[in-house]
């Protein structure tokens, strides 16, 4: 290196870098979990494994509610911003987070979904004492290993500090304000759970096979993503959402470069939310993941990637709409109906689930056919209510299925299900809950949610979706309704099903998500307030 | 025909052909290296678009340290790796299909859209460590922290997976 | 000299590594597809940065490279695990679940 370059860079070292500006109490919910994640590793290093399980639920658990609490106290703290939309809120930390009402209200509820997935994990007098989670992930199923850790009770407690580590990425991802924050965030929710996948103490080749199928897609797809970001960044020179949106309201650049990185974009984040046709993973991962790690991401990934997807469609890309528009209608019709008609088919509960978790998908993408701002029901707040009631009953329906078990663990089959209701007329009643609320029956969650996507995609102008949306509805119902009909009339096969039974942790998740499912249908009015007080996004 | 444009011709070639051999080898050991080709004429492209740390960081990283961890991964699977070991799966023609169209696809799509724009040689942001590390810790801070967390992340739940023995 | 023959080469790149993803058996393989799909998304990002004249993409195409470290780390964790309990890295024999 020559003398004048290394002067040059002398030279130019004494110019500090001016601190950023980060407001440290409103990404408060955040950082907690962060915390509450790597304090997670440390107590797995530090602490003694025989307090470890429950040192790691109390970090667990004290942070998620400490993050709830924050939450609470930054929305209670958000300004009314008027501008051409009403919101609340705005940008912070260098504009790379959007703490607004839709963001303050998804954290909310994904702290409510982690905290019954913390209580899910936690359980451990379902088999012998010992946690859903291997602690011998990479030997033979049944090898002298195993059984000698099995003997030995000894477990690993991981997943609590990997879960914390999934919900950070996903409130991240439901807030972040630009592009290249939303890939980070990406990973950091898809990275651990892919992980927690391969976990399964029962059944771990499926559970192995689960893992690296979603992982292998999970890559590919974000791939895509990524790909359609670097094809916006080409378009409007940035990655800030505000700043996309005014290139795109501007019309500088190519059309075409913009029109492909919005269904480059779209795709990876329909295969997030398992949309049609890129749902093809998740009955298998639904079913071989570990039942709670199950629950937890059936309502955490759906919700964050739902929020992410409205306020990358709706602030960058509002402009653009009538361009992305008709992709949405397409695949939240084959969604709906394909998700409708496959679960009819289905004889497993977990991927009878899967299946309806799919159809759900695509009754959300209904809600984004709606309007953006506007004194009804709007898209945002149609969406946010839905994704409340249907995670609350999907983790309660994951719950149900934790319980239903034979000697080789958890009996999926939905065959070895029937006469349930005279095995077990609690958990029958609870599942039937959950299921009427998929179907969208009154009095249930699930009703008011359906009606209220349905309702601002008909103000919105998108009939059609809503006609579609009706048909695929009752299809389900038939479905839903054969199952109930199993459960309570149907003549049980040999023994008929064992319902095991759990510490007061899992019957507290049943307990939560039957009160939130009913008191949804019944008493709506306080949740349907805060959703629409939460306004539109702030970019 | 200025150097940029030879070189750039140089090293696009050579990135293309090896990329094509990383699909099409027949053992696996031999589609590694060839990945490492690509990425090193990858790493020159990036020299030729004034992205100097860039280059760097994809040499260390990704030619250092991630194909060292695939081959690792080759040893420790003890996959077998003599010809033959890299076989296709049947869906051969439907992804030829699907990958020319989205070649066509992205290709037209990204001419047309930047129609013409000529980088212009004078006025050069060189991507120095000093202009990039200014960038990071201000304007991207948040996600580069949370990006530190994905690390960990990872870490912590490779070794849970791996995990054999008691410890 | 213009930006498309970068843009140009990364959309072939892109579709190269897609292809091997479908096509490609072992999963180590499909793996190092991936990589060179999230490498031709970093030349987009460095070439584009290049002609708006700022550094966000350069800063993008780090970020990408971390990720994809930490990525390689979580599907080698996987692949070695599923070796290790059936002694194989094939996709195709992963096939209890049903396509």
């Amino acid at each position: 290196m020559s003398a004048v370059s290394v002067q040059a860079i002398v030279g130019a070292a004494p110019s500090p870098i001016e601190a950023p500006d980060v407001d440290y109490a409103t990404i408060s919910p955040l950082l907690i979990i962060l915390g509450a994640a790597v304090l997670g590793v440390l107590v797995e290093a530090f602490v003694p494994r025989a307090y470890r399980f429950v040192t790691q639920i109390a970090v667990a658990v004290v942070g998620v509610v400490a993050a709830f609490v924050a939450t609470v106290v930054v929305g209670a703290g958000l300004d009314t911003v008027d501008g051409e939309v009403t919101g609340r809120g705005g940008p912070t930390a260098m504009g790379s987070l959007s703490v607004d009402g839709p963001a303050v209200v998804t954290w909310a509820m994904l702290l409510f979904f982690g905290l019954l997935g913390v209580l899910l994990f936690a359980e451990r007098r379902l088999d012998g004492g010992l946690s859903a989670f291997t602690s011998q992930a990479s030997t033979p199923p049944g090898s002298a290993d195993e059984r000698h850790a099995t003997r030995l009770r000894i477990e690993h407690s991981e997943v609590f500090p990997l879960a914390m580590f999934a919900l950070g990425g996903m409130m991240f991802f439901a807030s972040a304000n630009d592009l290249l924050g939303m890939f980070v965030a990406l990973e950091v929710l898809s990275l651990p759970l892919y992980l927690m996948c391969g976990l399964a103490r029962r059944r771990r080749l499926l559970s192995q096979e689960a893992a690296m199928k979603y992982f292998l897609l999970g890559a590919f797809s974000s791939a895509f993503f990524l790909y359609g970001i670097a094809m916006v960044y080409g378009y409007a020179g940035s990655f800030g959402l505000a700043e996309i949106s005014t290139a795109v309201s501007s019309q500088i650049g190519g059309q075409n470069l913009l029109l492909a990185g919005m269904a480059l974009i779209l795709v990876g984040l329909l295969f997030k939310v398992a949309a049609v046709p890129f749902h093809a993973w998740t009955p298998d991962v639904y079913q071989g993941a570990p039942t709670p790690v199950t629950a937890f991401m059936a309502a955490g990934t759906k919700a964050a990637a739902f929020v992410a997807m409205l306020r990358i469609f709706f602030v960058a890309f509002g402009g653009a709409r009538w361009d992305w528009a008709p992709a949405v209608w397409a695949i939240a019709i084959i969604t709906m109906l394909f998700g409708a008609i496959a679960s009819i088919a289905q004889t497993d509960v977990k991927r009878m689930l899967a299946y309806s978790s799919i159809a759900h998908a695509g009754f959300l993408l209904v809600g984004m056919a709606g309007l953006t701002s506007g004194d009804g029901v709007t898209s945002v707040s149609a969406v946010l209510f839905y994704l409340v009631a249907y995670g609350a009953a999907a983790i309660g329906a994951f719950a149900v299925v934790t319980l239903v078990r034979d000697a080789g663990g958890e009996t999926t089959h939905l065959g070895r299900w029937a006469g349930l209701g005279k095995e077990s007329p609690v958990l029958a009643v609870a599942f039937t809950i959950f299921l009427l609320s998929f179907a969208g029956i009154p009095l249930t969650g699930g009703f008011i949610s359906k009606w209220s996507v349905f309702a601002a995609a008909w103000d919105g102008g998108a009939w059609p979706l809503v006609v579609v949306g009706v048909v695929a509805s009752a299809l389900a119902l038939f479905f839903y309704i054969r199952v109930v009909v199993l459960l309570f009339f149907a003549p049980p096969q040999g023994d008929g099903p064992t319902v095991a039974v759990p510490s007061p942790l899992t019957w507290s998740v049943v307990a939560i998500t039957v009160a939130v499912t009913i008191v949804l249908g019944v008493l709506p009015g306080p949740l349907l307030d805060l959703v629409q007080q939460a306004g539109a996004f702030v970019r | 025909m200025t150097a940029v444009t030879v070189v750039f011709a140089a090293m696009g070639l050579v990135a293309l052909v090896s990329a094509f051999l990383v699909v099409t080898s027949d053992q696996i050991i031999h589609a590694a290296l060839w990945l490492v080709v690509t990425l090193g004429a990858v790493a020159g492209l990036y020299v030729l678009l004034a992205a100097e740390l860039v280059a760097w960081v994809q040499v260390l990283i990704y030619m250092g340290s991630v194909v060292v961890l695939l081959l690792f991964a080759l040893m420790l699977t003890r996959t077998p790796t003599g010809p033959g070991s890299a076989t296709v799966t049947r869906n051969q023609p439907l992804a030829t299909v699907v990958a020319g169209a989205t070649t066509v696809a992205l290709g037209a799509v990204m001419w047309a859209g930047f129609g013409g724009e000529v980088i212009d040689e004078d006025e050069v942001r060189v991507g120095t460590a000093a202009r990039l590390g200014d960038a990071i810790f201000r304007t991207w801070v948040l996600p580069f922290e949370v990006l530190s967390v994905v690390l960990l992340a990872a870490l912590v739940g490779a070794i849970v997976l791996t995990r054999r023995g008691e410890r | 000299m213009t930006v498309e023959p970068f843009i140009g080469l990364s959309a072939l790149l892109f579709a190269i590594g897609a292809i091997g993803v479908l096509v490609r058996r072992n999963a180590i393989v499909v793996f190092m597809c991936v990589e060179l799909m999230l490498n031709a998304c970093n030349l987009s990002f460095v070439t584009f940065a290049r002609a708006h004249g700022n550094l966000d993409g350069q800063v993008a195409a780090f970020f990408v490279m971390v990720v994809a470290a930490a990525e390689v780390v979580v599907g080698l964790a996987i692949i070695v695990s599923i070796f290790r309990t059936r002694r194989s890295a094939s996709v195709d024999d992963a096939s209890l679940l049903k396509l």
